[in-house]
């Protein structure tokens, strides 16, 4: 509790402290910094659909630049953001599942069996991603 | 009492946070599918778009989308704030800002997605 009260008046820099805290705070700490990338990207993306009402034209010009070139190496950063939101999702499933009572003292092996699950639909994403933009297996 | 309020306002915050989270990972997959896989194309095109919100089920889908995603995302911001070691009437002023930012962004999502439903794909 002493601890609990003492991370509380550290706040957010406590999060980049992982020695001897376990796997559980790793989740924590991840779960937090994943979920703002999402929210930034979340903005991000608003603002791109914004471009909808410009039109035809200018809407396909920036997805064709994001995709194909001068800006692909968006595409990268997407494949990344993919990891990040499949990561939060699994871990989530987990964290509600808590607030439901459901797993509180299997914390450790729900966070890998859903992790473990989470990448390997993130692995069949990028897969089917992949072939189109041109990337074959 | 206010320390029993606030504990049962905290209670009920991270119990919605749980359950928007829960219909998200149904909202994300089906968008993920459809904008990344079904189109056939890593990012969507303009007439692929605008098709599909032509579809009134599509556009109730990504209203709804868009209300629960940007709630959960600030919800979850707010969240972060209450956790820093920052005053409480500071955690307080953060967390209207917070909820007037939510409200914008849920009015401009409207109106964009209905404009946009509206709009014409060039022959």
């Amino acid at each position: 509790m002493v601890e609990a009260n003492k991370e509380m008046k550290e706040g957010i820099s406590a999060w980049a402290k992982f020695y001897r805290k376990g796997t559980g705070y790793l989740a924590f700490a991840f779960h937090r910094l994943s979920g703002l990338v999402i929210l930034f990207y979340l903005y991000l993306h608003y603002t791109v659909l914004s471009n909808l009402l410009r039109g035809q034209a200018t809407y396909n010009a920036i997805v064709k630049s994001i995709t194909y070139g001068p800006y692909d190496s968006f595409l990268a950063l997407d494949f990344l953001l993919a990891l990040v939101i499949f990561y939060h999702g699994a871990n989530g499933v987990r964290l509600a599942l808590n607030e439901f009572g459901i797993g509180m003292y299997h914390h450790k092996a729900l966070f890998f069996t859903f992790e473990i699950i989470a990448m390997i639909l993130l692995g069949l994403f990028d897969y089917y991603a992949l072939q189109f933009v041109g990337v074959g297996f | 009492m206010v320390e029993n309020e606030k504990m049962k306002y905290g209670s009920l915050n991270r119990f919605v946070q749980a359950v928007t989270g829960l219909f998200l990972i149904f909202f994300l997959g089906v968008h993920l599918y459809v904008a990344h896989i079904d189109f056939r194309h890593p990012v969507a095109f303009f007439s692929s778009v605008i098709n599909q919100l032509h579809n009134p089920w599509w556009l109730a889908f990504f209203l709804i989308f868009v209300y629960i995603i940007t709630y959960h995302g600030i919800n979850g911001l707010n969240h972060i704030v209450a956790d820093t070691s920052i005053s409480e009437r500071a955690k307080r002023d953060i967390g209207i800002a917070l909820m007037v930012i939510y409200v914008i962004t849920i009015i401009y999502g409207t109106i964009l997605a209905l404009l946009v439903a509206r709009m014409t794909v060039p022959a």
